[in-house]
């Protein structure tokens, strides 16, 4: 069932491939993210001004990354004028040992946590296990994968990948739900009255950024179960954790894009709730760590610098037809699909993940800033090809390709003799020798002649005629 | 009008069908059309896997091959490699004669739609047809709006094809979803890819549609070959093999 640990091999190809096995799954997992998709369709469609909507969430997050400095700045003096405690950390380590310092000085045994890409991605839970808190993850997906001990599959329906019936399976070990229970509601129930628990029990609460706003020195948090106001709400102690691509001018900005995040993330018109935070609670501490981990390096390529417009709203992965089709496991990165190569390429040391991906260009049409998530993985692979890093033996061949493409002679030859082979070798002698085609596909039915050589004779019958 | 016709190699030494008709449909539409020698690949194998040192010497080549051509438009019907055309002769060439070519060329069926739209038709075609969205003409030629975009809807293929007589045109669904071809994605990822162009062949063939119909070769020749090991009873055409039909 732990999915996440039969993958060795660090290939996107070969993680992908075993995925694919069980093709009754593959249905089921692309079918569940393609409703996903539809009902991002229609509550887009519902809004007359959507394609304007994009723009404008384009446009914001741009202005802003071109100025980041300066709201960066705002941010952080507003912040401290409502009381709140501002942190900055330079990358993952750095960000949790600031979250550890604060946590230790409060002499804090359990965290409730609300689902956060950004903690994933600097790996906290881990690093607070081993000094001994007790982290819960308490958004509903998030705990169940954290239960089966796996990382998020996908950045908005963490546990897509698994079946109720197995959800059932892990709650009555867990949970001590009734054996055989797979009833969504009963389980939720169950989750529930476990959360609630964990919740009068911490003594701190972590939440992730969706936005943040720059003049009001206030943070936004989206949650559809309420789990983060839940826990910012009973203890004294709040945290926030945001990358500094999160922050957005004014409430103006951070409007249009609450618009757009849960449309398209999973066709809801506004997410549950989406709550403001600008103050500790009376006697309370409220404190805030901004974490670059890249982000400035990232800035640096004008291509790959788009990426950080991304509001991780997960409508790329619901439309990625490779992502469904291989899985949230196969990228070898916290994030995965498209925008998980887009930010994730960098740190593959498979170097396969720019790779998985057809450029089919639905992903840049579906996202609701205008991620060109596209062009920056073809960018990926130029990136790789010029670091010498090129996988699937393309170092090797693709110098041959080059010649063997710019010679009409060659090509004719090449091709002349490929045409042959079709035609006079059984299928069965050659289908062993054309690879990954030939294992799945039939091969082409080889035409007469070229084009080029028919129209040649064409041509001087043609003369004659005359 | 004068047309130079950009065959690519694909085409040239795969499909010379639909190259035949694409000559022979711009000819009974009354061009002048000629076919330029000394063409090559368009280099989008190479670009693709992100060698673009191993693709200047072919995109320059199949560039060469048009530079000084005398013609109103070159006209290619394989969308995707239009489009890396268009993007490779851009990237290794900056001046204006290429410049030049660039602003020639043209897809078939953004031709046959923007600029010499067919009058009509002069046969039936009484079947019914499955159209097939590649990608690289939708999402980056403006054919058709892709399944993704709200706000005014149009459709190219369509519009051409729906003057045909007869003609019964539907949709796979998912509408637009990739193929999975993807040039070298088809063996880089061979898995994916087979499981892509399945799903894509059963939904076309659920269609109950004779043919599946579509503007990119190279998807069509992926389709075709899982179709026939699905055995599946529906079969490929490309656009210009219809319209040639009908007129
Ligand atoms: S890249 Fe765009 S579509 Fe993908 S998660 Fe980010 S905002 Fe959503």
């Amino acid at each position: 069932m732990n999915q996440s640990n039969q993958y060795q091999s660090t290939s996107h190809a070969d993680n992908a491939a075993i995925f694919c096995r069980d093709e009754n799954r593959v249905d089921w997992h692309s079918k569940a993210l393609w409703n996903l998709r539809e009902k991002r369709d229609k509550a887009a469609a519902s809004v007359p001004e959507w394609e304007q909507l994009r723009q404008l969430g384009s446009e914001i997050k741009l202005h802003t990354l071109s100025h980041l400095g300066d709201y960066l700045c705002q941010f952080e003096q507003k912040c401290i004028e409502n009381g709140i405690q501002v942190h900055w950390a330079k990358d993952a380590s750095e960000h949790n040992e600031i979250a550890l310092k604060i946590l230790s000085v409060h002499a804090v045994k359990k965290l409730v946590k609300s689902k956060s890409m950004l903690t994933e991605e600097c790996h906290l839970n881990p690093f607070l296990e081993k000094h001994g808190i007790e982290v819960i993850d308490t958004d509903l997906g998030e705990r169940i994968i954290q239960l089966n001990n796996q990382p998020p599959s996908h950045i908005v329906v963490p546990a897509i990948h698994m079946k109720k019936e197995e959800v059932g399976e892990l709650f009555h070990q867990k949970l001590n739900t009734p054996k055989g229970e797979s009833d969504p509601t009963r389980l939720t129930r169950a989750a529930r009255k476990h959360l609630h628990d964990q919740f009068l029990s911490a003594d701190a609460a972590m939440t992730g950024v969706n936005i943040a706003i720059a003049d009001l020195g206030a943070v936004v948090v989206c949650t559809n179960e309420g789990n983060a106001d839940m826990g910012v709400n009973l203890p004294k102690l709040q945290i926030h954790s945001m990358g500094i691509d999160k922050i957005v001018p004014d409430a103006q900005s951070a409007m249009v894009l609450l618009r757009i995040l849960a449309r398209n993330a999973i066709g809801q018109p506004i997410t549950t709730y989406s709550s403001f935070y600008r103050g500790g609670k009376v006697d309370g501490e409220m404190h805030i760590i901004i974490v670059d981990n890249g982000r400035t390096d990232i800035m640096q390529d004008k291509i790959l610098a788009e990426s950080l417009k991304c509001i991780r709203c997960g409508g790329c992965l619901n439309t990625c037809p490779v992502y469904r089709r291989s899985g949230g496991f196969s990228y070898n990165y916290t994030i995965p699909g498209p925008i998980g190569i887009a930010v994730g390429a960098q740190h593959d040391e498979s170097n396969t993940i720019p790779w998985a991906c057809t450029l089919c260009g639905s992903c840049s049409y579906v996202c609701p800033t205008k991620v060109p998530l596209d062009k920056i993985i073809a960018h990926h692979r130029r990136l790789k090809a010029e670091q010498g890093k090129l996988p699937f033996g393309k170092k090797y061949y693709m110098p041959a390709v080059g010649k063997l493409m710019s010679s009409p002679t060659l090509l004719n030859c090449a091709m002349g003799s490929a045409r042959l082979a079709l035609k006079v070798l059984p299928h069965s002698l050659i289908t062993p020798f054309s690879g990954a085609w030939g294992q799945y596909r039939e091969l082409p039915v080889s035409p007469k002649s070229s084009f080029d050589t028919w129209y040649k004779q064409h041509k001087a019958s043609n003369k004659e005629a005359k | 009008m004068k047309i130079a016709l950009f065959i690519p190699c694909l085409v040239n030494q795969m499909m010379p069908d639909v190259a035949i008709a694409t000559l022979s449909l711009l000819e009974k539409l009354g061009h002048q059309v000629i076919f330029p020698q000394g063409q090559t690949c368009c280099g989008q194998p190479m670009t693709n896997s992100g060698c673009f040192n191993e693709a200047r010497n072919t995109t320059l080549k199949l560039l060469n091959a048009f530079k000084g051509v005398e013609c109103d438009a070159i006209v290619c019907p394989a969308a995707s490699c239009l489009v890396a055309a268009k993007e490779n002769f851009h990237e290794f060439d900056k001046s204006q004669a290429a410049q030049d070519v660039i602003d020639k060329l043209y897809e078939l069926t953004e031709f046959l739609h923007d600029i010499a739209p067919i009058a009509s038709f002069k046969y039936k075609f009484e079947h019914t047809i499955s159209l097939q969205m590649s990608c690289h003409g939708l999402r980056m030629l403006n054919l058709a709006t892709p399944s993704e975009s709200m706000g005014p809807q149009f459709n190219k293929v369509e519009a051409i094809l729906q003057n045909i007589p007869g003609i019964n045109i539907v949709y796979p669904a998912p509408r637009d979803e990739c193929c999975g071809f993807g040039g070298t994605f088809a063996v880089d990822e061979g898995a994916v890819s087979a499981k892509m162009g399945k799903d894509k062949a059963h939904t076309h063939a659920a269609t109950h549609a004779q043919y599946v119909v579509g503007f990119d070769p190279s998807c069509l020749l992926h389709l075709d070959g899982m179709i026939r090991r699905q055995l599946l009873p529906i079969q490929t055409r490309h656009i210009a093999q219809i319209i040639d039909a009908a007129l």
